[in-house]
């Protein structure tokens, strides 16, 4: 179901990256404290004063008196040392710097108003509405702008009559000094639209002209039009609170004289609590910055003051994940991106890269004090795109081929243990393990066979997952029957999965099914199985890498990890495990879809160990990933060793290799275990250089499709050739034409080149 | 991609016709388009050569392009 508007909204609401940083929240005029320390911290004294007077209406006056209710919001308060000196740091920059900026003055608009008083909110409204072009007119009885400012010891003298020059510089009409009756502007069809009374001036006649106490979030009196602060019946304000009033009153009085409503949207005017959130975990305590002269600071100590500034802002997700740092996005921004490309009706849909490049593996959501589910987002996207017919075809097939391969004939079995006629187990490997270490794949079944009673049947297949991450619903849902059934055919033996993503896939999806991981089943044997690591020379410490599918697998993490205390192996832990671990970049497709980014992320999930020479994983995926970027092993190489070789110096082994793996195992099963005749397959042999190979395998082209093509040049004498022997060949395979340039030598081909491309030749057609 | 010209791969013979390919408008398509390029073909049987620069550069481009519309 396509998202709607409201929908994206609460979604969004979910990531708080956005909100204001605290001590930006807390200023009741909300001044950029987060920018404007950054600018100090890098000297940056002029860009720092103007955001001072973009945020502040007379930055001169505001600085000088505020009392920096920001300040006791600031994250680097209390254990980390004590909250920024804010004010002091403004005073500084004030002192160093000229005005900076200037808010343009809008075009004259309808409305007159009357500002009745001369204190500071007087001033502040009279500022924000004067330069938005409405004709606004101050009267005070006192002789000059200020109220009890002027009270000051020295008073701010030269910033108020800079103040008034700025306010008649917008247009205002200002009348000072002459007796002013309130009652002149009370009677009735007034020669103004709207009204600001401030109370600091009219402190004993307002309560008089009887309009009632100002409402907190409008300062709206009781009579239309007329709105009033600057000061409580009982107490004085401080200036930064008649500051707020003042630009309160501003934001009613534009309101009322455009008939929108006074009261929309209005919860984030003056100080707040940001909902904001920062991680402090990581963060040294640093104490302030104590001036010399204690009342200003050096240019160097209100630097050094600035640079403790936690620069606050969440991004805890983004930190981790190599997917949203590559697309520079957080999921707030990410789900508006999707969010538009589903109502794209036509052009181009940049976004669709993005979305089939996260590995939908959720540390995101685990890290997000929220929870932000950013995975289930994009595959809702997916199975979108699929439903409607956005997806593009390049971004999932290869999977989606070598999931059809999984599940065909060629590998798939599902049988009871040989001599058996029931299943109280069912050993389900993985298509990914039968793939990468098929002679383990079978030691563990002979083993499992050996130990436990009642009869351990075996299930090669493939559980679906790429069907899942590719946002194939229905060809998902399809494959989950035939499970469902073929298990229900053996009985309903309970499942031993050795991938996390099949485990995680059944127990969600076919409930009805009992499934434990290996691990557990591994570490709950009354035995040891086989002492690990027979030869001497290897390590007997290891990083520990969890894999992504195992985050809300506690128990499995656990047994593997009493499984290796049992054996006597040391594992080293990181940050990123357990419940955050990340994604080897095979997760979600990524590695189909995102052939680079997949590369990285294997790379940073292996990194996160540093580089210790051992890495130890127990999932294939990540074996194979990982083992691109240097030596890692899988726990049952290590139980199950095949020689004395270290396992983990095996290399990838590639797509090719493990899609053959799954089909020769199969037969090798039948034939060793099940005593079974299997007729000895000819395979044409292929002479590939490592080069070669690694270019196929980046371009996706698998040695079975190069017998292919050569199988239908060479039988219908369809090639080209050149004056060097060697052969060309073209043939379209599914939906991509594959082309290999090749030669024979000795019983086989020598294979020189291949590529491919999904354009359809008129030859090809149909 | 029309008017594009893949013709300088040199030195392919079809096997088949032993006859030396020969540039020629060939229509191509995919996903709804159809474009034509200028490639090697055989002008005994109409082989046509899609050489690795074209099938890696332009015509993965132009892909990838159509697939995103
Ligand atoms: S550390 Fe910096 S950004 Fe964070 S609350 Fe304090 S002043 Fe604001
Ligand atoms: S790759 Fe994982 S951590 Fe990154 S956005 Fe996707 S689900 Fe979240
Ligand atoms: S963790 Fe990520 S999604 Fe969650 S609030 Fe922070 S930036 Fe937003
Ligand atoms: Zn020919």
């Amino acid at each position: 179901m396509p998202m709607n508007q409201e929908q994206l909204r609460e979604l969004e609401a979910l990531c708080v990256q956005e909100e204001a940083p605290f001590c930006v929240a807390a200023c009741p005029l909300h001044l950029d404290v987060r920018g404007f320390m950054k600018c100090c911290a890098a000297g940056k004294w002029h860009e720092a004063r103007k955001i001072l007077d973009r945020g502040l209406p007379f930055p001169e006056i505001i600085s000088r008196f505020c009392d920096a209710p920001c300040r006791p919001a600031c994250k680097r308060g209390g254990p980390l040392g004590g909250a920024l000196n804010i004010g002091l740091l403004e005073r500084f920059c004030l002192s160093q710097t000229k005005s900076a900026w200037k808010a343009p003055k809008l075009p004259a608009r309808k409305g007159k108003i009357a500002i009745l008083g001369g204190g500071l909110s007087a001033m502040v409204a009279a500022v924000e509405l004067s330069r938005k072009g409405f004709s606004t007119c101050l009267f005070t009885a006192r002789p000059s702008l200020g109220g009890r400012l002027l009270d000051a010891e020295p008073p701010p003298l030269a910033a108020l009559e800079q103040a008034a020059a700025t306010l008649v510089g917008y247009g205002l009409e200002i009348v000072a000094g002459q007796p002013l009756e309130l009652a002149v502007f009370t009677e009735e069809s007034p020669a103004f639209d709207a009204f600001y009374l401030d109370l600091e001036e009219f402190a004993e006649a307002a309560p008089t002209c009887g309009f009632g106490e100002p409402v907190a979030l409008t300062l709206a009196l009781s009579r239309p039009g007329w709105f009033a602060g600057g000061q409580a019946k009982d107490r004085r304000f401080p200036v930064i609170q008649q500051a707020e009033d003042g630009r309160r009153a501003a934001v009613s009085i534009e309101r009322v004289l455009q008939n929108a409503s006074l009261t929309a949207e209005r919860a984030k005017e003056g100080g707040y609590r940001s909902r904001l959130y920062t991680d402090i975990s990581h963060i040294q305590p640093s104490g302030p910055i104590i001036p010399a002269n204690p009342d200003r600071y050096t240019a160097e100590e209100a630097q050094a003051e600035a640079q403790r500034c936690l620069q606050c802002q969440c991004l805890e997700c983004v930190k981790e994940c190599v997917f949203l740092r590559q697309f520079k996005e957080y999921p707030k921004t990410m789900a508006r991106k999707i969010f538009n490309t589903e109502t794209i009706v036509q052009g181009t849909r940049s976004a669709n890269k993005m979305i089939n490049s996260c590995s939908l593996c959720g540390q995101c959501a685990t890290i997000c004090p929220n929870r932000f589910p950013l995975a289930e987002t994009c595959l809702a996207m997916r199975q979108e795109m699929v439903r409607n017919g956005h997806m593009p075809p390049s971004a999932h097939e290869f999977a989606l081929d070598d999931m059809a391969f999984s599940h065909s004939d060629a590998c798939r079995l599902a049988r009871h243990q040989p001599g058996k006629t029931t299943s109280r187990f069912l050993f389900y490997p993985g298509c990914q393990l039968a793939g990468s270490s098929p002679w383990q794949t079978q030691a563990v079944y002979q083993f499992l066979g050996e130990k436990l009673t009642g009869g351990v049947g075996l299930m090669l297949d493939c559980c679906g997952a790429p069907a899942r991450w590719a946002g194939q619903a229905e060809l998902f849902q399809q494959s989950l029957k035939r499970l469902a059934a073929e298990i229900r055919a053996l009985g309903a033996p309970e499942l031993i999965c050795a991938c996390a993503t099949c485990g995680k896939l059944f127990r969600e999806f076919l409930p009805e099914t009992k499934v434990t991981s290996l691990w557990q089943t591994l570490d709950e044997l009354p035995e040891t199985p086989l002492p690990p690591l027979q030869s001497s020379g290897l390590s007997r410490t290891f990083a520990l890498h969890d894999p992504c599918a195992a985050r809300h697998q506690p128990e499995m993490r656990g047994a593997v990890r009493s499984l290796c205390a049992k054996l006597g192996l040391t594992l080293e832990e990181h940050d990123c495990s357990g419940e955050r671990a990340d994604c080897c970049g095979y997760g979600g497709l990524m590695s189909c879809a995102n052939p680079p980014l997949a590369e990285q992320a294997a790379a940073v999930k292996r990194r996160r160990q540093g580089d210790k020479s051992t890495h130890i994983v127990y999932c294939a995926m990540c074996r194979d990933s990982l083992a691109a970027h240097g030596p890692t092993g899988h726990l049952l190489e290590y139980l199950f060793p095949q020689n004395t070789d270290d396992p983990a110096a095996r290399p990838n082994p590639g797509y090719s290799a493990r899609h053959e793996n799954r089909a020769r195992l199969k037969t090798r099963l039948l034939r060793e275990l099940w005593r079974e005749d299997r007729p000895e397959e000819t395979t044409m042999v292929l002479f590939v250089s490592e080069e070669i190979r690694a270019q196929l395998e980046a371009r996706h082209i698998l040695e079975e499709d190069v017998r292919r093509v050569l199988a239908d040049a060479e039988g219908k004498n369809r090639y080209l050739k050149n004056e060097a022997g060697h052969r060309l060949a073209g043939l379209r395979l599914r939906r991509v034409t594959y082309w290999v340039e090749y030669q024979p030598e000795g019983q086989g081909f020598r294979i020189h080149n291949a590529y491919s491309h999904r354009m359809i030749l008129p030859e090809e057609q149909q | 991609m029309s008017g594009f010209s893949f013709i300088a791969e040199k030195g392919w013979r079809c096997a088949a016709c032993d006859l030396a390919l020969e540039p020629r408008p060939v229509q191509i398509n995919y996903l709804h388009s159809v474009f034509t390029v200028e490639l090697l073909t055989c002008p005994g049987c109409g082989f046509a050569l899609v050489p690795e620069e074209l099938a890696t550069g332009k015509m993965l481009e132009v892909e990838q392009l159509l697939e995103d519309k």
